[in-house]
């Protein structure tokens, strides 16, 4: 008796999970198969740009009549799940907006993009750091194209700096001049979220990148002929104690948002950050007369000019189940060329993967006129975050440890080879 | 468990009254034993499943046996962080048993003994429960901003400045915001649970001691206290369970990575972490494997917890 009622329950629950399991299939009726007219879906994480990119599209529109495209944003936190569960599904999108560098690698291991060499021209114009960002670690294909560029850079008040009449600094002594006349000034230096851990290996960079040798270094710690102990990464570790008293005092304690705060409010005169800040600040403080440079060099800098340290933000892939992979290469193709470039710093505000892209806005064009003249890898974040322990966030936590005292350059850098040796092996 | 009808006296008649086939009892149970194995049985048996597999994205590869459980103890960065936020968890269950059985304890009786404010009362100490747990710890962590936060300029403005910290940027202060600010929001959970077992006590008995000539002291301690063992037995298991379970306050305090340094990690956050922001192609699996852990802690304590309790309550009464 008791063994049949268990039966006919599995067996319906059973039934209900089958039904589930059919319910996307049978809704996804086969559109591609009616005339010429083609609908590439588009998916992407950016909901606050939605707009904006309908318009950007409509361009595309005009010039490919047959084709039509329909953009789609999901919530930016949820994006993942959602594109995974899209991509594996037979209802997902043609054309996808994919992560970069580490993030990208579960979608192509698992065969769901597109390899897109040969099909898309334009990529050799894409510096290969950002392009870096779009390839499959193991088989080197590229997969997508980049959408954006982001730079980081040291963010400073001009009008704070007119005030107390400084100069944006040219040499490191000059750097640390204008720190201390701040400090004496009574303003906060650097506004820096220390309590957020992602933003610290970007303040790193941003200090140290030129000191320990930016893509010179990726070069040999990728090749295995020096690790993260070398004495160049470490003293670049060591000038962020250096700096220490040029920050909040408990900067450990305060949040990025705080600090953004600090630096719209003009608590503070400078912020090492992304590019992506420029929108956020503008946002905040519309009024506020901010620009940017790149940190001089350091004594003892392996590079002998600054350099604003990069990596790609976004991709658009093919999803290699779409229907219509031959419009969404037309599409891609398009996605390569100056005119989406120019779009994509006209429209949405972003640094363009693609060279030859004029930026109106002042501070943007002062931004990438500094990174055009001295670029290096966001190193931590285009190489190594492969494998967990991912490199940023292991550094991340060892910088909050220097600036607690509880570890010292030495340390934070031993314990980054540690980390990231778990996975990274030198010279694959 | 046989099929041959053994005539039998039944040894409890229902007291229901009403009497049902078993048949017609199963199709009662069925609707929600389908939910059951549809949204529970079934995904904690795939997750199960999944710790025993390597995995390339989403794509499953060979069973790998207990392989995942294995790096879960031996390679960082889960050897050092399940210790470190195992810990924390634990810290969380004893700041919030403190909190519960003598606050919240303290709290429902005094409530007990004031009927007109009783309502009036519990509202307000359930309210921060019925807000979100994320929303409260963002509040808490703009308040305690070294920068910006009142709570800072509270103790300086009172002349104790030099107790202003940087509450959650120091390691040593930053799991106890975590603990508390946990406590807090859940304050309201044990005022109404106790309160309900109090109600239940029958005034006769307490009446009785107290014509006996036992103090107030004496009544709770040899009456109340003894009387409430079922409920602090509940307490305690949703309690533990709601610890080692702990996400949207340590998330919104520390961060996905447990800031500063680790100080507020707790095992969900991990789980977090290596599910959802990890570069690692294994990602599912090694995720699931701690998520399966979890849940074995979590239910072989709980078990423990309820059968220490159910013994304790036996020897009472």
């Amino acid at each position: 008796m008791r063994r049949r009622i268990l039966t006919t329950a599995a067996l319906l629950a059973g039934s209900a999970l089958m039904l589930s399991a059919c319910a996307p299939s049978a809704s996804s009726g086969d559109e591609a198969a009616s005339g010429d007219e083609v609908t590439l879906k588009v998916w992407s994480w950016r909901t606050e740009d939605v707009e904006a990119y309908n318009r950007i599209f409509d361009v595309f529109e005009e010039a490919h009549p047959d084709i039509t495209v329909e953009f789609e944003a999901f919530q930016n936190t949820e994006y993942n799940q959602i594109l995974t569960t899209g991509l594996a599904g037979s209802d997902g999108p043609d054309v996808p907006m994919v992560r970069a560098y580490g993030q990208l690698q579960p979608n192509i291991e698992a065969g769901q993009l597109e390899p897109i060499d040969g099909e898309v021209d334009g990529l050799d114009d894409i510096a290969p750091s950002v392009l870096a960002g779009a390839k499959g670690r193991a088989d080197g294909k590229t997969y997508a194209v980049p959408l954006a560029t982001q730079t980081l850079q040291m963010f400073y008040n001009k009008a704070i700096f007119e005030e107390q009449g400084l100069e944006v600094p040219t040499t490191w002594s000059e750097f640390i001049d204008v720190n201390e006349k701040l400090l004496a000034a009574g303003i906060t230096p650097m506004a820096l979220g220390a309590k957020d851990d992602w933003i610290l290996p970007i303040f790193h960079d941003i200090i140290g990148s030129a000191r320990y040798g930016g893509a010179e270094f990726e070069e040999k710690v990728l090749a295995g002929e020096v690790d993260f102990n070398d004495p160049d990464y470490v003293a670049s570790l060591q000038l962020i104690t250096d700096v220490q008293k040029y920050l909040t005092p408990d900067v450990v304690g305060v949040s990025y948002t705080d600090s953004q705060i600090q630096f719209t409010s003009a608590q503070a005169a400078q912020f090492p950050g992304g590019s992506f800040e420029i929108a956020t600040f503008r946002n905040q403080a519309p009024d506020l007369e901010f620009g940017s440079y790149q940190v001089p060099l350091p004594e003892g800098a392996v590079l002998d000019a600054p350099v604003s340290p990069a990596y790609a933000d976004g991709n658009f892939a093919v999803n290699s189940k779409s229907k219509n992979k031959e419009a969404a290469f037309e599409l891609l193709n398009w996605l390569a060329t100056p005119e989406f470039g120019q779009l994509v710093a006209d429209e949405l505000n972003q640094f363009s993967a693609i060279p030859g892209v004029d930026y109106q806005d002042e501070i943007m064009q002062e931004a990438w006129k500094n990174a055009e003249a001295g670029q290096a890898p966001y190193l931590l974040l285009v190489n190594f975050r492969y494998g967990e322990p991912l490199g940023t966030a292991v550094l991340g936590a060892e910088v909050q440890k220097m600036f607690l005292g509880q570890t010292d350059a030495a340390g934070a850098a031993a314990a980054l080879q540690t980390g990231v040796s778990q996975w990274f092996t030198p010279g694959k | 468990m046989t099929a041959i009808p053994t005539p039998k006296v039944r040894r409890r008649p229902p007291r229901t009254g009403i009497m049902l086939s078993r048949r017609a009892a199963m199709v009662f149970v069925l609707p929600a034993f389908v939910l059951f194995a549809v949204f529970i049985a079934y995904p904690l048996l795939t997750a199960l499943s999944y710790s025993f597999f390597g995995w390339t994205g989403i794509l499953r590869g060979d069973f790998v046996g207990i392989q995942n459980y294995v790096t879960l103890f031996t390679s960082l960065p889960y050897s050092e962080d399940i210790p470190n936020a195992f810990v924390h968890n634990l810290l969380l269950f004893l700041g919030a048993m403190l909190f519960q059985n003598t606050i919240g304890l303290g709290l429902a009786s005094l409530l007990h003994r004031m009927p007109r404010f009783r309502r009036f009362f519990q509202t307000m100490y359930t309210l921060p429960y019925l807000v979100s747990p994320l929303v409260i710890g963002y509040l808490w962590s703009l308040m305690l901003s070294p920068l910006f936060g009142p709570v800072n300029a509270v103790l300086r403005g009172i002349g104790l400045g030099e107790l202003a910290q940087p509450w959650l940027g120091n390691p040593q202060t930053a799991i106890w915001v975590v603990v508390i600010v946990t406590a807090w929001q859940w304050i309201g959970f044990p005022v109404l649970l106790y309160g309900a077992a109090l109600g239940g006590i029958p005034a006769e008995i307490d009446e009785a001691a107290s014509l006996d000539g036992a103090g107030s002291w004496q009544r709770f301690r040899s009456i109340t206290l003894p009387m409430l063992v079922p409920a602090i037995g509940t307490v305690s298991v949703l309690t533990f369970i709601g610890a080692m379970e702990a996400f949207p306050i340590p998330y919104a305090l520390g961060g996905s990575q447990g800031n500063p340094a680790g100080a507020t990690d707790v095992l969900s956050l991990l789980f977090y972490r290596t599910a959802f922001e990890s570069g690692s192609s294994n990602a599912i699996g090694t995720s699931s494997a701690i998520a399966t852990l979890l849940f074995l802690f979590i239910f072989g304590i709980s078990m423990l917890i309820t059968w220490f309790m159910r013994r304790t309550e036996r020897k009472l009464f």
